[in-house]
């Protein structure tokens, strides 16, 4: 406790007026997300009254129960032409809430409004709005980020917008002119975002160099087995008809995220490795190529796991709540896996490969730029 | 043959090769690891669990494996697994209140018009374990911090005895800031690759940013983001705290690390 008093008591006060600015643009935009009504095109509506609210028990075929509840809400409208008047609606959810939401007074929600011949608006539920509480965890996600990594925690978010917005780039330039493959230009935006990202770490150096380099080698290796063995194996076991929200072809799709998802792991190696390495070359010039690579080696060692580790999670956690449905609903252990792993598994699987193959690319890259920097010395 | 097995056996011939015993081990960790979140899967079926709990148990498991059986117990394991243990149970009380205020638990309308043969009247609790989703997917990256926190904090001390607490402590804050960036990478791409068919999608039938930004499946893939990137930046001090505090306790009380 005591060293977090001191550690508050060390933020100097340029950072508390930096804190109070946010602050003043924190509640900016809470004022405006919450009368932001006017901008969408879609009915919102404010919830005022819940008038009722009944229950029934269910039990499905597989023995599983649950209880309906079934709300009679009144909301008042608060966009478009008929803006203040209210209308009546009706939500239905479940205890699991497995799909639909339980609502509270004050909730704001998308409605399309049905009939008024009789004076009384009617509305269905489209869906819930969010924005809000997207906005809270985004500023609670900027001030964490800023009081743990100060400029750090700046730079982090910095290169993660400018990273979104690059991705958001490609898919448009996609969609846009879909003769073009959508491998090819995620290549284009992973080569722009490993050169962006690296320089802006840590600027114009040989060792930017290297991470760079060994970074997009590991990245299109690791893509060039995982197509080799997809077309090896006729990609038997993989279920891309089980890919969700399709809307073209799945393969395109699914090589070109496995290549965006292994990037950050594999970029972090390349990372890494060069740091590591070239920190020990500044230590001792005279370092053997031999000590370099035991020691690349040793450090490869320890990262491995736990990057592999890292992929396999953020990826296979997702699909927690559809194995949760499957089994339930009495599918067949094999079945619910084949369904909804494999594909996953498939993403973890080749990231682990780019991960464990960045470390000897990164170690002989970074050896080849230390070499030259030794012959120019 | 199965593209999974050669896959999975091509990463198991690398990881030998370059990660020698340790690689065999780490290759070892991802399967028992597998093994615990699909055993914690199979408890969340039955509606008397409790799917937090469950969760918090998973992941001290998965701590440990990757902590104690890809390395070894020693003193700068234990900090950075306490540390671990602590951040995720913080982590999950938060993640629990933001799944339940942004309602993006349950299914997305693009998921339930895939699957509609299904029933969806479950009986267990999509509010918790939509936290679940979220905790579990950044598990790996907390754990992984911990380890990076703690390790250099432990040499450091280990070079120059006279450290204070303090000092310690804002040793191991700059070296976790360090890593914040590139850890908060690694899981951005990760969610943004598993979802890019997601935003193809959007992008094809013309969805307005409105309709995206409230849009059940996007927000909840927003949610792991932010939540991500939280957690990866709490353990940080969180680790600096309990490691300097160990590290440094008089000697007599010193336990054998």
């Amino acid at each position: 406790m005591a060293t977090l008093i001191d550690w508050l008591k060390n933020i100097n006060h340029r950072f508390w007026w930096i804190i109070g600015g946010l602050t003043v643009l924190f509640i900016a935009s809470l004022i405006f997300v919450t009368h932001n009504a006017m901008f969408y095109q879609q009915p919102i509506a404010q919830i005022v009254k819940i008038t009722d609210e009944t229950q029934t028990e269910v039990a499905d075929e597989h023995q599983n129960q649950d209880i309906v509840y079934t709300q009679h809400i009144v909301a008042k409208l608060k966009n478009g032409v008929q803006k203040g008047k209210a209308l009546t609606l009706t939500n239905e959810y479940s205890e699991s809430r497995a799909y639909h939401p339980k609502l509270t007074v004050g909730q704001d929600v998308f409605v399309s409004v049905d009939s008024n011949d009789s004076g009384q608006l009617k509305g269905d539920i489209t869906d819930v709005k969010r924005d809000q509480a997207l906005l809270i965890v985004s500023w609670i996600f900027i001030m964490v980020l800023l009081a743990v990594g100060k400029k750090q925690g700046l730079y982090a978010m910095i290169s993660l917008a400018v990273n979104a917005v690059i991705i958001t780039l490609a898919i448009d330039m996609y969609i846009a002119t879909s003769n073009i493959s959508l491998l090819l230009i995620m290549s284009g935006a992973v080569i722009l975002i490993t050169v962006l990202s690296l320089v802006f770490i840590s600027g114009f150096q040989a060792q930017t160099y290297a991470a760079a380099v060994s970074t997009l080698l590991g990245t299109f290796v690791l893509l060039f087995i995982t197509m080799f063995v997809l077309w090896l194996t006729d990609e038997q076991g993989i279920r891309f008809e089980e890919m969700a929200f399709l809307s073209r072809p799945p393969q395109a799709i699914f090589m070109a995220g496995v290549l965006i998802g292994a990037l950050g792991a594999v970029m972090d190696i390349g990372v890494s490795m060069s740091t590591s390495l070239f920190s020990l070359y500044e230590q001792n010039n005279a370092i053997s190529n031999k000590d370099l690579k035991a020691s690349g080696i040793e450090i490869g060692k320890d990262i491995m796991g736990a990057m592999t580790n890292i992929l396999f999670f953020a990826y296979v956690s997702g699909t927690i709540p559809s194995l949760l449905l499957y089994l339930m609903n009495d599918a067949t252990v094999g079945f619910t896996f084949s369904m909804n792993l494999s594909l996953e598994l498939t993403r973890a699987l080749a990231g682990g490969i780019g991960i464990v193959l960045t470390i000897p690319i990164g170690l002989y890259t970074t050896i080849y730029f230390i070499h030259r920097k030794r012959v120019k010395a | 043959m199965n593209a999974l097995i050669v896959l999975a056996a091509v990463l198991f011939l690398l990881m030998t090769i370059i990660g020698g015993k340790k690689g065999v081990r780490s290759f070892v960790a991802l399967f028992i690891n597998f093994f615990v979140l699909i055993v914690a899967v199979f408890m969340m079926t039955d509606p008397n669990a409790d799917p937090i709990i469950l969760t918090l148990i998973a992941c001290a498991i998965i701590s440990c494996v990757t902590l104690f059986f890809i390395n070894e117990i020693n003193i700068k394991t234990k900090t950075a697994f306490i540390s671990t243990f602590l951040t995720t149970a913080l982590m999950l009380l938060f993640i629990f209140m933001v799944t339940d205020q942004s309602m993006i638990h349950g299914f997305g309308e693009e998921e339930v018009e895939e699957q509609t043969i299904y029933s969806y009247y479950l009986g267990i609790n999509f509010v918790k374990i939509a936290a679940s989703v979220i905790i579990m997917s950044t598990i790996g990256s907390i754990t992984d911090e911990a380890i990076a926190v703690s390790s250099p904090m432990y040499e450091i001390r280990k070079h120059n005895p006279t450290i204070s607490r303090k000092q310690l402590f804002f040793a191991g804050m700059r070296i976790g800031k360090d890593l914040l960036g590139t850890n908060a990478n690694t899981l951005f791409f990760a969610f943004f690759g598993g979802y890019l068919a997601l935003l193809i999608r959007y992008k094809d039938l013309n969805y307005t940013i409105g309709e995206i930004i409230n849009a059940k499946i996007f927000s909840s893939e927003m949610l792991t983001i932010l939540c991500g990137g939280i957690g990866v930046a709490l353990i940080i001090p969180v680790t600096a705290m309990i490691t300097a505090y160990v590290l440094t306790r008089p000697q007599k009380q010193k336990a054998s690390g």
